[in-house]
């Protein structure tokens, strides 16, 4: 689409109504042939109003009659002296109010008029809205976007061509977008595509919550979700880590008590570490009985509960009393909805909520399929993408890139978009396929490591200029075959030599009903889920910087496998003392030079935390000898001394006379000491220069560091804390 | 009204980085900017004082939370590294309430404090572009920086929570910053890439081969500066040039300077510094 199609919106919005509405506008434009951009009105200049062909506003108003915060200061430049012409910006304006105020739409009005004055030509009346906009602005929507298309290249607004470009809209709104038939103006249906799985828990005495809990998996299917319904009896609490979806229904019983098939999940879920159910998304439907002192308080406690161990929760929760039907059926559509808008990679887009309600509704008469319900797919509007790929020849040994632009549907899958690519682009296209979550075939896209089958086009980067930019490339950390292919045999070489295998100590079983059985504590097995739940390896390992970098180093997928082997309390002691030996060896865990680049990746966040474990644990045993010994020891006993590390003292003792004189002879120290100060700076910093150089010249750090303020409380907390530094 | 932060000048700024807590004065000045100093603020820990003690640091850190709450402020530092480790321990401890009740209690034994959660911290980079706004900041601009720059984040504060409005996997706050400032944006890959800076004195051999790569692909897309908003990945991109070519037999010689250096040149101080590197760009090349 030509730059000359650009439509800018507008809006000016306090509490929300007036940006919502701009959304809207900016995602119908392209049916009408145009390009928009929406902008709130402190994201832009009023000289940047000048030029543009085509303007619309939605614009509330605040208190009486005054400028909505956003648009205050636009205001204050538009009617500045030096305020430019608006000659040949076509232009309309939908004015948000109340009419229980005395200056009913008073900005909108006045931006109307300010327009209009300045030159712009109209395009479509000023419509002023009452609190029940949607019907009016719809159609000031439709109307001024019909009339904005007719505007052509040059800037000419060409009413002959309105009602043709309407006809065209509207078909094109037929055979895309099935709920805009229905007059809502969403253009998100559901999707079946991805993970769409999800839990419904159920603690029940009488079977109430549980009826609940089958009914509303019926109801889910027609939210694109595959509901699966859990007696918390017996529930593997740790098995939650791993899901993106969770709804709980629980009753209370007597006194505020658990349910009785509920009572041991809620034991295990008091005792679980925080962090647990991160990525989770939950919302709780709580029954309960007014006449009892406490209502419905198991509901809020598994509410809180799961607040507490990471989870999100997307829909309040809603506490029934006996005559629970009507209520606990508007929390499931809310509930539902909310779930079917979290993706298969386990974002949640809050704007999809509405639209689905209303697909859901105008879907209501029109059940089909063998269960009786409609199975819709969320699709979202084409987006413009940029789409740059590494390319890699092995026969010339040849490496480039490839780049399309096209228009894609946001809800398609990069794996769908690496497919169409090569069945219509290139044929010679490489690319690992397979299912939505096999983790051979990951890839990065931005940086960013993903499973492309279980990532939407709009989720892999943010949409900017009304368009997505990205660069795909394959993982870090292997060798490339071809494209995007790599090679996954280094990993699994370092994982074969790594031994991973369990080898199991003798020891005592548990006497039960069906024979003697193995038993291990719930908090130690979820903790031990948590470290090994990995969804793909190759993304893990090259999660890592490093890797690509250390032909020899491990990498984080190898070590967290050991390092959960290690602290499985089922391990023989011979095997653990292999895997510490493997996990302490040059190229263990602390070949590892950047854990940050871990955390940063997806769900790395557990990783490394269990990571950063395995190297305490790992520099306990080898009591800090070595050079990442005496760093981190040396560290913190500088840190200890004054408040501030001291790379001097750091540089003295882990580097030793040798390593010192190799920077030395290396040009590091002569950098430090010149090449660094060639943008200026002071060459004598410190009285040291005279007595011990290089110590104070240039950027060579002091050899004494001045204490902090209150130094002795730095002290006393590594007292409390850690005698040994 | 004037903005006003807890001001930690990141880990190395009173050592390795002088020329970053230098720049910083004359900077906040001009930006409009009062740095009200944590006087009393250890060392962040860098995420190796955790690799000892966990608890250790996240205690120091909270020392730190807790000193700026006691001001009724946010902290603000220029550094990718201190940001990204600060944070970190800030989440942990609103996200963990008993944890933190746990470091209350060392605190409250220790230094007679408390930490109630009620603080944030900030990069300079976000704090411009989020609260300052480019428009004012280009206002300002009185030498602009008409180079060909790569604009460097590191990893540690490319994280969720971490980095303002910016993207986590695909930011554009520097390159929108570089641009205000009058210069090129080159598009690189490893913007976000480590440079190994926590391991520079243990993995050597890795973290110059890090480096290399960074500072390679930074002038192979044709830039002539590297601008970088962590203290310690500048020192490490720039102090071991040398050293990272020796090893890799990789072209790596192109400037790094801090992003509050290239601040303060483009506002107008250290005209004669920012000369000097302008001859560097164009004449000598390193």
């Amino acid at each position: 689409m030509s730059a000359n199609r650009s439509l800018l919106v507008l809006f000016g919005s306090q509490s929300g109504n007036a940006e919502d509405l701009a959304s809207k506008v900016g995602k119908a434009a392209s049916k009408y042939g145009l390009e928009a951009t929406v902008k709130g009105m402190d994201e832009i200049k009023i000289t940047d109003l000048a030029g543009q062909k085509r303007i619309m506003i939605c614009c509330s108003t605040w208190g009486e009659g005054e400028q909505p915060d956003n648009a205050e200061d636009l205001w204050i430049s538009a009617n500045a002296e030096d305020s430019p012409s608006m000659e040949g910006v076509n232009f309309s304006v939908l004015a948000l109010g109340d009419t229980s105020y005395e200056l009913f739409c008073e900005s909108g009005k006045e931006w109307d008029s300010w327009l209009e004055s300045k030159g712009g030509f109209r395009v479509y009346q000023r419509v002023d809205c009452d609190v029940d906009y949607e019907a009016p602005a719809k159609e000031w929507m439709d109307e001024t976007l019909a009339r904005m298309g007719a505007v052509d290249d040059s800037g000419t607004y060409q009413e002959s061509l309105v009602e043709e470009i309407k006809n065209q809209a509207s078909g094109s709104a037929s055979t895309t977008v099935s709920s805009e038939s229905n007059g809502s103006d969403s253009s998100i249906e559901i999707s079946t595509d991805g993970d769409r799985s999800m839990t419904i828990l159920f603690g029940s005495q009488s079977g109430n919550a549980e009826g609940l809990a089958a009914k509303f998996a019926k109801q889910a299917k027609s939210y694109g979700l595959d509901a699966e319904v859990a007696d918390m009896d017996g529930f593997d609490l740790s098995s939650l880590s791993s899901k993106k979806r969770v709804l709980i229904i629980c009753s209370t019983w007597g006194e505020g008590e658990q349910p009785d098939n509920a009572e041991e999940l809620w034991q295990k879920a008091v005792a679980a570490s925080p962090g647990l159910l991160n990525g989770v998304h939950y919302s709780v439907l709580a029954l309960g009985d007014t006449s009892y002192e406490l209502f419905c308080e198991s509901g809020k406690e598994w509410d809180k509960r799961f607040e507490e161990l990471g989870a999100t929760r997307l829909v309040d929760r809603v506490d029934c009393d006996v005559d629970y039907d009507k209520i606990s059926q508007v929390w499931a559509e809310d509930a539902l909805a909310s779930m079917a808008a979290v993706d298969g990679e386990g974002l949640f887009h809050e704007e999809m909520v509405q639209a689905i309600k209303d697909s859901m509704i105008s879907d209501s008469t029109g059940a089909s399929g063998e269960d009786g319900f409609t199975v819709p797919i969320i699709k979202s509007e084409a987006i413009r993408a940029e789409i740059s790929i590494f390319r890699y020849d092995p026969s010339t040994s040849s490496t480039g890139r490839d780049t399309w632009i096209c228009a894609l549907p946001g809800h398609m899958s990069i794996l769908d978009v690496l497919r169409t690519l090569k069945n219509t682009q290139d044929g010679s296209l490489t690319f690992r396929d397979g299912s939505l979550d096999d983790p051979t075939t990951a890839i990065t896209i931005n940086g960013r490591h993903v499973l492309p089958g279980n990532m939407r086009l709009d989720s892999v980067a943010p949409i900017r200029d009304g368009g997505i930019s990205i660069k795909i490339e394959p993982l870090s950390g292997f060798e490339v075959i071809r494209d995007l292919v790599v090679d996954h045999w280094s990993l699994e070489t370092k994982r074969e030599a790594s031994k991973p295998w369990m080898a199991s100590a003798t020891r005592k079983g548990l006497s039960t009903p069906q024979g003697a059985i193995g038993s291990m504590s719930p908090l130690v097995a979820s903790e031990l889920h948590s470290i090994t739940d990995i969804h793909s390896y190759p993304i893990l390992h090259s999660s890592s910087d490093a890797t690509a970098h250390s032909d020899e180093y491990l990498g984080p997928a190898i070590i967290s496998h050991a390092w959960a082997r290690r602290n499985d309390p089922r391990i023989s002691s011979q095997k653990k003392k292999e895997i510490e030996i493997l996990l302490d060896s040059p190229n263990g865990i602390k070949a590892e030079t950047d854990l940050s680049t871990i955390r940063r990746q997806g769900k790395g966040t557990k990783i490394h935390d269990s990571l950063l474990d395995c190297k305490t644990s790992s520099l306990a045993r080898t009591g800090y000898n070595g050079r990442h010994g005496k760093h981190v020891w040396w560290y913190a006993v500088t840190v200890k001394s004054s408040g501030k590390v001291n790379d001097t003292v750091l540089y003295r003792q882990v580097l030793g006379p040798i390593g010192l004189l190799g920077n030395l002879f290396s040009g590091v120290t002569s950098r430090m000491v010149l090449g660094f100060t060639r943008t200026g700076g002071n060459m004598i910093n410190d009285i040291l220069a005279f007595v011990a150089p290089p110590a104070g010249l240039g950027k060579m750090p002091r050899q004494f560091n001045s204490s902090i303020n209150n130094h002795h409380e730095v002290v006393a907390i590594f007292n409390e804390l850690d005698g040994r530094f | 009204m004037a903005l006003e932060y807890a001001y930690h000048p990141g880990n190395v700024a009173h050592s390795g980085s002088p020329e970053v807590a230098e720049s910083m004065i004359p900077l906040a000045k001009s930006l409009g900017i009062k740095l009200t100093y944590l006087e009393g603020a250890t060392s962040c820990g860098a995420g190796i004082i955790r690799q000892a003690n966990e608890k250790l640091q996240l205690t120091l850190n909270a020392r730190i939370f807790a000193q700026a709450e006691s001001l009724g402020l946010e902290i603000m530092t220029p550094c990718a590294s201190t940001a990204g480790n600060l944070s970190e321990d800030l989440f942990r401890l609103k996200s963990d309430p008993i944890l933190l009740a746990e470091i209350n209690d060392v605190l409250m034994k220790t230094c007679g404090m408390e930490f109630n959660g009620e603080t944030s911290v900030n990069h300079l980079l976000h704090v411009i572009v989020d609260e300052i706004g480019l428009d004012k900041l280009k206002s300002m601009v009185v030498n602009p920086i008409d180079f060909r720059v790569a604009s460097y984040y590191g990893p540690n504060m490319q994280q969720d929570g971490f980095c303002g409005e910016d993207d986590v996997y695909d930011p554009e706050y520097m390159e929108m910053l570089m641009k205000t400032l009058g210069g090129k944006n080159v598009d690189w890959e490893s913007r976000m890439q480590s440079v190994g800076a926590p391991s520079i004195l243990t993995e050597e051999s890795t973290v110059l081969k890090l480096s290399a790569s960074v500072l390679n692909d930074a002038k192979s897309e044709g830039a002539q500066l590297i601008v970088s908003a962590c203290n310690l990945s500048h020192s490490v991109m720039d102090i071991y040039q040398g050293k990272a070519s020796q090893r890799t037999g990789l072209n790596v010689n192109i400037p790094v300077v801090h992003l509050c250096e290239i601040l303060t040149f483009a506002l107008g101080h250290y005209n004669t510094r920012f000369a000097q590197l302008r001859t560097r760009v164009m004449v000598i090349g390193d």
